[in-house]
């Protein structure tokens, strides 16, 4: 900028200056243009290092972000080796899905593992078998002993899938290749996850008893509005045109009996809000979750195996300070008195199989 | 600037040269190709239905050329395959358009099949989309105080009904809905139909990998 | 010079001058940046071309190495859901295929079974099963249906005689059965198989009368502003492209959805003008009509999904983006829970992906619990493809106590 007194017309030199400063202007647009051309050429190529674009913050907010992901991640089903190892995982993983017909002997319901355990025991808060692997053996106030997963196994087999009813009336023996297979399973999907640590996803998560505690009306509405359009109104679930239940019955002689974790209502409240209605876990508020676990839990079920005398005197033993409706009176009977199993299943069942 | 002689020559080389390779080989390559299993020439009907097609203008608004999957979604649109050279084979002149103001119809007779929906939607297709834009056409329908021995009654609803008698279809209106009715390209693709997929993927099941090795 | 005059003495005698007009610099700094930026495009994209040009070149590697033999892949696509992948079937549901006494007969039979289906009661390795096999005669091509056989019986058959079956065989076993329909039980089969042990009888056939005479009127004629049913979704029911396959859908849904588009919660113009003029029990005659009707499969794979993908998203969900397996639900094979699970298998690939998209758009929402709503949600375009194409590949509902009805349809015509 000349800034000369002058007193001769000051078009020219405005002229002349201001051509200049444009000059410079395109000369510097030019040169800017360019140097985002160069700089983007050189990040597309990342041979910039990352900290000079600020990329160093998006990683730590990817960081920040893996933790929800952070859940241990079991191998692929088409990961499984071959060999006899393979075989036998491949054997724990038909038992675990098609519980009835590969433990046909054992099974006294309706259900299979992969029922509760969700994507054959994959997914996490549906009590992941990867999970379960890591934590065993351990000590369990159910029995007082210290539990090997074959032994927490067999509970399986007794409670929730209802032994006493199975042609044998009972869980495998020990020992049982059943065993050897499923256990085979469990180790191989938790391939890589660290031993004797509460991994994220382990269980069904735990949803803390609301104010309000539980209400059976409220939660036969909840029944009503979330869950009968799969497991019907009766809770007897559905089966398919052949005849195999493609939703799981919840109460009643084809479902799990009274000794069952998922006849206590927290547990079965913690399994309803994170996996029910299925893909839609945690759409239900707490309350509705503990009202709709209360209501199934509310239903007569195959009776409690433990159960020697009375249901009071087995309630005291076995049932006393849960969370359960067991040996108490709804609807003006007393649950636990246990339904009988079901025509087709007796005709199984080892008393009546005289020939 | 006065060689005007070998310019023209060039000039009218080049043009030679590029209406071989673009229009001539092309035609004798098509030209070449039977007609594919599933398609039949038009009836005497349905080529009447064509004329009436081609002299209302539908082309206008209607393409007649379902695009593959990588260009766009007409598969999900129930717009039926990719068409390929072969679909067009009676098809003189083809009406393959470039507007898409309504849906595309080389597959409306697979979609719509129905002789009594088209009847009523060419009359007024209000009747059936109240937001739809395409002109009604009424003029190729009769109004009778009562239907006679083999008139086609025209299914509508009450507000389009007229208040007494019937309406029913003249022939032309038949025609156009016998030629609408007949497209239908939905026969497999036959083998070398002739379409260039580009990058794209090829419309039916990819080859597995052991196919190709075989 | 010239110009560092007008620099330095502005105020002088200015006068125009033209010189050399060069390109700007500028403009040479951008052609250079954009060169630069260009060819190192085209190196980086050549880089990632061959990258993936050797990523498929292993992929297909891999392929080929983990797949033995197309029977593993056609019995895992097409029997696996219901016999289960190591055949041991379903206890008191599906007959196991190891150790069956019917597979044991070879694979003549066993081609048989795949195309006829088994429709009623039989007896296999000492339990009863209620039979509900479908027919694979419109899923599969001669040579899968000899691939097949010969794969059951190899695996499964405990015999040494020839297990091997070829797709003539297939192709003149096709022409000889014809029309016939499925096995009517064990007690069919052990016509021809001698070896098989007692079977349970036949239950006697009721003649179905397909529909009663007002819902045959409104399928095949339609009345005043109602469209004959026939006119678009077939003859049979089995609809095309964009317009559903009715028949062998749960009667109940049927209604169910005729009311949902009278009530709007499901929109499609066509239907909502239909329903206008019809009523209840006219619904549920509708409803009854279809849900009898047995037909071959005319829907195939149109959309270029994968289906491999497809297969994957039916038969175990993807649940990393929280999506359970269809069959979850929709029952084994995608054959349907009634009434609120409408079967999918066999239902045209087009009609499949509209609908899915129909939920997410909008145009759909009378599903249960927005089930759906947030599946198709979750579902990218492509994962719609794929499973709208995998369900249609699938074999149509079994024939169930109606399968007389398609018989008596026909000759209707």
């Amino acid at each position: 900028m000349t800034n000369e007194p002058d007193d001769r017309p000051n078009v020219g030199t405005k002229d002349a200056t201001s051509g200049g400063l444009a000059r410079k202007a395109i000369f510097a647009a030019g040169g800017g243009l360019a140097l985002v051309a160069l700089a983007t050429a050189a990040v597309q190529l990342e041979i910039v290092p990352r900290w000079l674009i600020g990329a160093g913050s998006e990683i730590d907010e990817s960081a920040a972000a893996i933790e929800p992901s952070d859940l241990f991640t079991p191998p692929l089903p088409d990961m499984i080796p071959d060999g006899p190892f393979g075989e036998a995982v491949r054997r724990g993983e038909a038992i675990f899905t098609n519980t009835a017909t590969n433990a046909s002997d054992h099974v006294g319901n309706g259900l299979s593992c992969s029922n509760c355990h969700l994507d054959a025991g994959r997914h996490p808060k549906s009590a992941p078998m990867w999970a379960a692997w890591v934590t065993y053996p351990k000590y369990r106030s159910k029995n007082d002993q210290i539990n090997t997963m074959e032994d927490r196994v067999r509970g399986c087999f007794t409670y929730s899938m209802n032994a006493q009813y199975s042609p044998t009336g009972k869980p495998p023996p020990v020992g049982d290749d059943i065993y050897r297979d499923l256990q085979s399973y469990f180790f191989w999907m938790a391939t890589n996850a660290p031993t004797n640590v509460a991994l994220e996803g382990i269980g069904f998560g735990k949803v803390e008893k609301p104010e309000m505690g539980y209400d059976l009306a409220r939660g036969a509405d909840v029944y009503q509005a979330k869950c009968s359009v799969c497991h019907g109104d009766d809770g007897q679930g559905q089966r398919d045109l052949n005849g195999d239940y493609t939703f799981p019955p919840l109460w009643g002689s084809d479902s799990f009996n009274w000794g069952a974790g998922m006849g206590r209502i927290n547990t079965a409240a913690a399994f309803i809000k994170n996996n029910m209605p299925l893909s839609q876990p945690g759409s239900l508020t707490d309350q509705e979750a503990w009202d709709v676990a209360a209501f199934v839990d509310s239903h007569e079920r195959p009776k409690d195996p433990r159960q020697s005398g009375t249901i009071e005197e087995n309630r005291l033993a076995n049932h006393d300070g849960d969370e359960t409706l067991y040996g108490q009176v709804v609807n003006g009977a007393v649950l636990g008195q246990g339904t009988g199993p079901s025509a087709a299943r007796a005709a199984t069942m080892p008393k009546t199989q005289g020939n | 600037m006065n060689r005007y002689l070998p310019l023209s020559i060039l000039a009218l080389a080049i043009l030679a040269f590029a209406t071989l390779m673009l229009v001539i080989a092309p035609g004798m390559q098509i030209n070449s190709r039977p007609a594919p299993e599933g398609l039949t020439p038009y009836s005497e009907a349905e080529q009447r239905g064509r004329e009436t097609y081609v002299s209302l203008g539908c082309l206008y608004c209607h393409s007649q050329q379902p695009r593959s999957g990588d260009q766009a979604p007409d598969g999900e649109r129930g717009w039926g395959r990719a068409s390929v050279a072969a679909d067009y084979t009676y098809d003189q002149p083809h009406q393959l358009g470039t507007m898409r103001t309504g849906p595309d119809l080389l597959n409306v007779g697979a979609r719509l099949p129905s002789e009594g929906w088209h009847l009523t939607h060419l009359y007024q297709p209000r009747a059936i989309f109240d937001w739809s834009i395409m002109p009604a056409y009424p003029y190729l329908f009769d109004e009778k105080p009562q239907a006679g021995p083999g008139d086609v009654v025209v299914a509508l609803p009450a507000e389009y009904a007229p208040q007494d008698g019937v309406v029913v279809a003249t022939q032309q209106a038949l025609d156009l809905t016998a030629y609408l009715q007949s497209l239908d390209r939905t026969y497999e693709v036959p083998a070398d139909g002739l379409r260039d997929h580009g990058y794209g993927t090829p419309d039916g099941p990819e080859p597995t990998p052991s196919e190709e090795e075989r | 010079m010239a110009r560092k005059s007008k620099h330095s003495r502005p105020d002088e005698a200015f006068e125009p001058y033209e010189e050399h007009a060069g390109v700007p610099m500028p403009v040479n700094w951008v052609a250079i940046a954009l060169t630069i930026w260009g060819t190192a495009m085209l190196y980086d994209t050549g880089e990632s071309v061959q990258e993936s040009l050797q990523d498929r070149a292993e992929d297909s590697d891999v392929v080929a190495q983990s797949v033995p033999d197309e029977g593993t892949l056609l019995f895992g696509a097409n029997c696996a859901t219901c016999h289960q992948p190591d055949g041991r079937g379903l206890r008191d549901a599906v007959p196991p295929l190891a150790g069956s006494e019917i597979v044991a007969a070879g694979p003549d039979i066993v081609s048989r079974i795949l195309l006829r289906g088994i429709d009623g009661p039989l007896t296999v390795v000492g339990q009863d099963f209620d039979g509900h096999m479908p027919s694979f005669d419109s899923a599969l091509n001669d040579a899968e249906i000899a691939e097949l056989a010969s794969y059951v019986t190899t695996r499964w058959a405990d015999t040494t005689e020839a297990t091997a079956q070829t797709s003539e065989e297939v192709a003149s076993l096709r022409a000889e059965i014809g029309d016939r329909g499925s096995f009517g039980g064990g007690a069919e089969l052990a016509m021809m198989i001698s070896s098989l042990p007692d079977q349970p009888p036949m239950p006697a056939r009721s003649h179905v009368q397909a529909g009663d005479q007002a819902a045959r009127d409104l399928v095949f004629a339609g009345r005043d502003q109602v469209w004959s049913c026939a006119s678009c979704h077939g003859d049979l029911g089995q609809g095309d492209e964009s317009t559903p396959r009715l028949a062998g859908l749960p009667g109940a849904y049927i209604v169910k959805q005729l009311q949902n588009f009278r009530e709007g919660t499901r929109e499609n113009e066509s239907m909502q003008l239909v329903v206008q003029g019809l009523s209840d029990p006219e619904m549920t005659a509708l409803g009854a009509y279809y849900t009898d009707l047995r037909v071959p499969s005319t829907a195939r794979p149109v959309l270029s999904g994968d289906l491999k993908r497809g297969e994957q998203l039916a038969l175990q969900g993807d649940w990393s983006i929280g999506v359970p397996a269809c069959f979850t639900c929709h029952g084994p094979s995608g054959f349907g829970v009634a009434p609120n699970f409408p079967g999918l298998s066999a239902q045209h690939a087009p009609y499949l992906a509209a609908q899915l998209a129909n939920w997410v758009g909008g145009q759909r929402h009378n599903d249960a619990l927005g089930l759906m709503a947030q599946i198709s949600e979750a579902l990218s375009t492509q994962d719609r493809r794929a499973v709208a194409d995998y369900l249609a590949s699938l074999p149509p509902v079994p024939a169930g106590g109606a399968s007389m009805a398609r018989m008596e349809t026909q000759d209707d015509q």
